[in-house]
């Protein structure tokens, strides 16, 4: 199952949003980082450390199918993410062209990010998972005309 | 402020449709609560009406998950229920994981969180769901005193109502701290009687209010959990005074044989085996009412209205206009695990909606029948409270039942609930010169005189006719199987028990 064009939509506005956050340029895992800590603060208050250990870990499992450079991230007791820093080819890999592993940990970070939210769709729906979101970004962010599609539409 | 002004409690919506008559008019504000009873009773779907029902931005509820159903399979199936409005969340309704917590930590690092979350956050209601996976850790009794004892004052300061929820199995009641400490203990029980599934909630205590005592059915619908209270809500209601108002059948020789009609607000019975024309009777009744400016309902179990209203045509009853103009409505009330109290609050909205004076249940044993087994046996005591309660508020029922033929007795009913009824028509075969015609009988008009006369009548096409006079030259009627006599026919008008001759 892939994540759907709306889902990574919404996952690329929240690194987005982080980036431009960001004072200083970052490092992509970085801004990952933040966003998914974001996501585990606000959902781990409600769901428990556990709750989110669990929804994580499968998410990263499924993030892994479409981003194999993240086979070496993995997901800890406390939910948090480790491990993004190494985001690396697996062993016997070459990078075709230089500055590809780059782009490929911006999608490895999108992957996890878009398939996190993705669960959270299909358990709670729409409504309830941008309401939930909104308490970590602000509204603008799930402003249908700041996505990819309401640009496109 | 006057000394002996008293302090006034304020009472809380409790967003569960028919429980605020139950609890005496809301719940108390800042109350300490239990709702008590078994896994898939609607412990957190109560719960969940009444954090949707009063939290606010201003004044959040906090409502604190503990080990049990995962949060996020709770909202899933939560936000299924119409009272759940996502706008809430997590602005006016926070959902608080406390599992690490009590997982990892005793019952003082548990109220140590709660501690933090409430005073950050102000609620107005707190929900602790479920206490009873928390404290079900071992521990000593004094901790868990101490805990509960703690827990309820500082909730109570804060100025929070509180819902503890809990699996608990009723012989639990006994000697447990937490009973003692709550002002309100809501038990939820769901029960299966043969095939099917009869939910009741009792209030077993609520300190500050009066709370409708006994046991009053719920039902868990996409609404939610929505009760019936056993005095159907009508307890704030006055009765309305005895009435004058007789109410006709319009077949003119029946009026006269009631001495005018049945009076206004009367329960009837109309009584006979199958085929006799109850139904037919019972048509004619609120059809005219309709013509009179009387919208009524009628409550068929044993047919589909348009089947009802079909048969009404054929007998030169439009019942389909005044269905359209809101005159009237036909309940069809056939599911198979109902309560009366279920049954009632449709009666009554129905009435409600509509002004409805006349009410016809068709029938009695439909009615029976529709209910769950475990209700069956409260029918009567159920009956007689639906029947008041409905009286009470000037509506005239009139009720149909089926008795079994017998040429040995005369029955008014397989119920014995001939004493819930003001007024008993009687409708039997009878044998007579090798047909198997028919025969009415008044047989009793509390509110007043009615003729003793009985009378032979025919089904046309025009409902149910009375056919010549009183039948004098047979003896034996009632037996249904009479004796012809030598007497001639009667030609007088129906004599009304006192002796009076009826003028019209």
């Amino acid at each position: 199952m892939t994540t759907s064009s709306k889902t990574r939509d919404l996952a690329r506005r929240l690194l987005a949003y982080e980036a431009a956050a960001a004072k200083t340029s970052e490092l992509e895992e970085a801004v990952t980082l933040r966003a998914y800590e974001k996501l585990r603060q606000s959902l781990g208050e409600f769901v428990g450390v556990a709750g989110f250990q669990s929804l994580a870990f499968r998410a990263l499992t499924q993030a892994k199918s479409e981003a194999p450079g993240l086979w070496a991230v993995r997901i800890a007791a406390d939910g948090s993410l480790q491990g993004l820093g190494e985001f690396r080819l697996q062993p016997g890999e070459f990078e075709p062209q230089p500055g590809s592993g780059k782009d490929q940990a911006s999608e490895g970070g999108a992957a996890i990010i878009a398939r996190l939210l993705g669960l959270l769709l299909i358990f709670l729906g729409e409504a309830l998972t941008l309401r939930l979101l909104r308490t970590a970004w602000p509204g603008e962010v799930f402003d249908d005309r700041n996505s990819t599609h309401g640009r496109n539409a | 402020m006057s000394i002996q002004e008293k302090v006034k409690i304020n009472k809380l919506p409790t967003g569960v449709p028919g429980l605020d008559e139950i609890v005496g008019g809301g719940l108390p504000e800042f109350s300490f609560n239990i709702i008590a009873g078994a896994p898939g009773s609607g412990k957190t779907t109560l719960a969940h009406q009444f954090v949707f029902a009063n939290a606010t931005p201003e004044r959040p509820a906090l409502y604190f998950t503990v080990l049990g159903e995962s949060a996020i399979k709770m909202l899933r199936y939560q936000q299924q229920y119409t009272f759940f409005d996502p706008a809430k969340l997590p602005g006016s309704i926070r959902f608080i994981n406390l599992s690490q917590v009590v997982l990892e930590k005793d019952l003082g690092a548990v109220l140590e969180q709660i501690t933090k979350e409430v005073e950050k956050a102000n609620p107005a209601v707190v929900v602790v769901d479920s206490f009873r996976t928390m404290v079900r850790k071992p521990q000593s009794d004094m901790d868990l005193q101490s805990f509960i004892q703690r827990l309820a004052l500082f909730l109570a300061s804060w100025q929070a109502t509180t819902f503890l929820i809990g699996e608990y199995a009723e012989d639990e009641l006994r000697d447990n701290p937490i009973f003692t400490v709550a002002d309100g203990l809501f038990w939820l029980r769901q029960t299966a009687e043969r095939n099917s599934i009869v939910r009741k909630l009792q209030i077993i205590k609520l300190r500050g209010q009066d709370s409708v005592p006994g046991l009053h059915t719920f039902r868990i619908t996409d609404a939610g959990v929505q009760a019936f209270s056993r005095t159907f809500g009508l307890t704030a209601r006055k009765r309305n005074p005895p009435s004058d108002r007789r109410l006709c059948f319009g077949i003119p020789e029946l009026d006269k044989m009631l001495g005018g009609g049945v009076r206004e607000g009367d329960s009837v019975l109309v009584a006979g085996s199958s085929g006799t024309g109850k139904s037919v009777l019972a048509t004619q009744f609120v059809a005219e009412g309709i013509r009179h400016g009387e919208p009524g309902i009628v409550a068929v179990f044993e047919e589909r209205p348009e089947a009802y209203a079909e048969r009404a045509t054929s007998l030169g009853l439009d019942l389909e206009t005044p269905q359209k103009e809101g005159k009237l409505t036909i309940l069809y009330l056939r599911p198979l695990d109902l309560s009366v109290d279920e049954t009632m609050h449709s009666i009554l909205d129905a009435v409600q909606k509509i002004g409805a004076k006349r009410l016809v249940i068709d029938s009695l044993a439909g009615f029976e029948m529709a209910l769950s087994p475990g209700f069956r046996a409260d029918f009567r005591e159920s009956l007689y409270r639906m029947i008041f309660a409905l009286t009470g508020i000037g509506v005239t029922i009139l009720s149909t039942v089926e008795v079994d033929e017998s040429f040995t007795e005369f029955p008014f009913s397989t119920y014995s609930i001939s004493f819930l009824t003001d007024d008993i028509i009687r409708l039997r075969y009878v044998s007579i010169d090798g047909q198997l015609r028919k025969i009415m009988v008044v047989i009793k008009m509390r509110g007043g005189n009615h003729a003793k006369d009985i009378r032979e009548y025919e089904i046309t096409s025009k409902g149910v006719v009375i056919l010549g006079k009183r039948l004098t030259n047979y003896q034996g009627l009632i037996s249904g199987i009479p004796v012809r006599t030598d007497r001639p026919e009667s030609t007088e008008e129906p004599l009304l028990d006192t002796g009076i001759k009826h003028n019209t």
